[in-house]
């Protein structure tokens, strides 16, 4: 474990031992679950005003977390695995307290109160949550940005040659 | 059958060769070329996969994760900087702007200041450019810039800022405007359509999918080296082994991959400079909105530059480069700042932001020394680079030049990409926010695609890792022709550079090894 994922489980840790929770530890296995869940609070909250607010915003969801889950295998595996280990303590209803700053599961919070979430951890004085912050803007942009289906807003096609 | 795919080996396999090229970028490229012109029996070796005119999909979806190092995620270790690198077949050059710059002569000067190395008389680059220039049809480009780099221009005319007219290294090419994700139609003149299929054609062997992990040596020689294939996600793997004996081990995988490989192999290192003074150009972005489309995903994606500020009168001030990139989706969704409304919004004026870019010629001034790369858990490994205050300094007038320029070529509003900037609606606006951004790490925006340093070059062993000729100043028949040997930055895009040093270098190396290699006794 090297210093910002010692940093990351040490907020989480602290968290769970002031309520008397013993025998927490911290994850990198990958977790579908865990990421799907977390991806499914932050998209509509980071892509707001650009997801369509009809049915088609879910298959927008969808392929944008399908995107995400295609994509993460080609970054270096330290990456990766400060990636799971993000989604793994949001997931958890005991650590996510923690980085959240609220009791209430995420996918419970309001759209205003996931952007005041995601605000603090960009003015936060913890590196690594501005990282966070940074890291998950970052992706989730690229992957829904990436596909053809989400270029109408843009006026943009990509040329195809053969 | 001159190209094997490693991620097809079923059993471990050993190869000899006369000379093993690790790396197949601008200098694994430029080498393999020249030494099977020799006669050399030349083994190139590269991580990527070998991708073709035909594989190239116009979409950063697939471009991204398939010829980038990391998907083009890859970041400095506190992740406040994100690096733009090739891997694949051509390295970076398959997938660069095409931008074609020679060293500018106060950067040669420094380095024969700074490390010993004359490139006036007998190292002269000058014939070595024109051959590279030759080779790769490197002309001024002759079309009207796109309206991206025309702004750039506009700018400069406006406020009498000096510009220039790219070269670039281009045959054919239908000002596309995607040479980042690889060139549709063979326009772009990089390695992989040019110098890796004439040195095939001399008898070269390629190994793409292959990751080489360490060099084994013992005394003042390397006597093999093990590599492992990748997986579908070019992950090294340890299915089987491969194993590669040579007469001459030539390290050409780019100015992180590079130092890497050296670091895992732990070789001599007494300047105690190996992996170190890694600079980037740390690079700031300036987004414009224009009244009319700009359309920046269309056309040569760099056509002009501006050298106003490279080299400033006072030279303890940071110099910077203005340029423009291309604007595609992914590039700018992930770039421009902000989120839900803010940054919907400014992504539906995609087609009429303009954006310049400023370069910093970092590794000229002891308040910027570069980074270093060392290892992960994993032998990977990761580049860490402190931004300076110096550097920070640097950037904030580059913000400002930029703002200024681009309401001088007529922008309704400007944004610094920095997370705390906002839409300015003229010069006087912008020029008192600017002042007021706290340029700290990930607040500002800062990127860059120009890896260079980490196995400098310097006349003598205890200042540099390399000498004159590229050659390893302890191991006898070890070269490392990349950019990892630039012992600063360039102030100017390093392909060219890159291309007419290694040129050199190969030709001292050819005339060193022939009579070695002509000994049969060699030759089995």
């Amino acid at each position: 474990m090297d210093r910002r994922q010692f940093i990351l489980s040490g907020i989480a840790l602290g968290a769970a031992s002031s309520l008397g929770i013993y025998g927490w530890h911290s994850s990198f296995n990958e977790n579908n679950d865990n990421r799907d869940l977390v991806l499914s609070a932050l998209l509509p909250a980071l892509l707001y005003a650009a997801l369509p607010q009809d049915t088609t915003m879910a298959e927008q969801v969808n392929r944008t977390k399908a995107a995400v889950s295609d994509f993460m295998p080609f970054l270096a595996k330290r990456q990766q695995q400060e990636l799971q280990q993000l989604f793994n303590l949001l997931a958890n209803q005991v650590t996510q307290l923690a980085l959240t700053g609220h009791v209430t599961a995420l996918a419970q919070l309001s759209i205003a109160q996931r952007w005041q979430l995601l605000i603090a951890w960009r003015d936060s004085y913890l590196a690594v949550l501005q990282q966070a912050y940074h890291g998950l803007r970052e992706l989730l942009f690229a992957a829904y940005y990436g596909q053809p289906e989400h270029w109408q807003a843009l006026d943009y096609t990509a040329p195809k040659y053969r | 059958m001159n190209h094997l795919d490693a991620s097809q080996f079923l059993t471990d396999q050993h190869f000899t060769t006369d000379v093993v090229i690790i790396g197949s970028g601008a200098g694994g490229g430029i080498a393999a070329e020249q030494l099977s012109n020799a006669g050399f029996k030349v083994l190139l070796l590269e991580e990527g996969a070998y991708y073709k005119r035909e594989h190239f999909v116009m979409e950063e979806r697939w471009a991204y994760p398939n010829l980038y190092q990391e998907g083009a995620a890859r970041k400095t270790k506190d992740q406040a900087i994100g690096i733009l690198q090739g891997r694949t077949v051509g390295g970076s050059t398959t997938v660069n702007w095409t931008t074609s710059i020679r060293t500018p002569q106060p950067t040669l000067d420094y380095w024969q200041a700074e490390f010993g190395l004359d490139f006036t008389v007998a190292h002269n680059l000058k014939p070595y450019f024109q051959f590279a220039e030759q080779r790769l049809n490197i002309k001024q480009w002759a079309l009207a810039p796109n309206a991206n780099n025309a702004k750039l221009e506009y700018g400069c005319q406006q406020l009498g800022w000096q510009y220039t007219v790219i070269n670039r290294n281009v045959s054919h090419c239908a000002n596309l405007g995607y040479c980042g994700m690889g060139c549709p139609i063979d326009a772009k003149q990089s390695m992989l359509v040019s110098t890796i299929p004439a040195a095939l054609q001399k008898g070269a062997r390629l190994i793409s999918r292959l990751s080489v992990r360490k060099l084994v040596w013992q005394d003042d020689k390397i006597q093999s080296l093990e590599a492992v294939p990748v997986d579908a996600h070019f992950q090294p793997t340890a299915a089987v082994k491969v194993s590669i004996t040579a007469k001459h081990y030539i390290v050409a995988a780019g100015a992180i991959g590079s130092p890497a490989l050296l670091l895992r192999s732990k070789v001599p290192n007494p300047s105690g400079r190996l992996g170190k003074h890694t600079y980037l150009h740390p690079t700031v972005i300036s987004g414009a909105l224009f009244a009319e489309d700009i359309n920046g995903h269309s056309g040569a994606p760099q056509s002009i530059y501006s050298d106003q500020f490279v080299w400033p009168a006072d030279s303890s001030q940071l110099g910077y480069k203005l340029e423009v990139p291309p604007i595609h989706p992914v590039l700018m969704a992930s770039k421009l700042i902000g989120m839900a409304e803010q940054h919907a919004e400014l992504m539906k004026s995609f087609n009429q932001l303009q954006v310049t870019i400023a370069l910093m010629r970092d590794g000229f001034h002891e308040q910027s020394q570069g980074g270093q790369v060392s290892l992960d858990q994993e032998q990977q490994p990761v580049l860490d680079y402190p931004i300076t205050d110096y550097l920070w300094q640097g950037m904030r007038q580059a913000l400002l030049s930029m703002a200024e320029l681009q309401f001088a070529a007529g922008a309704k509003q400007v944004l610094p990409l920095h997370h705390d900037a906002k839409l300015y609606n003229s010069w006087a606006e912008a020029k008192a926010g600017i002042a007021q951004l706290s340029l700290t790490a990930l607040r500002q925006t800062v990127v860059s695609a120009h890896v260079m340093g980490g196995c400098n070059m310097s006349a003598s062993a205890d200042k540099g890792v390399v000498n004159q000729n590229g050659r390893h100043h302890q191991l006898s028949n070890l070269s490392v022709f990349d950019g990892s040997i630039l012992p600063t930055s360039l102030g100017a895009n390093p392909q060219l550079t890159i291309y007419a040093l290694v040129w050199k270098h190969c030709q001292h190396l050819i005339a060193e090894l022939t009579p070695v290699l002509e000994d049969s006794s060699f030759r089995e």
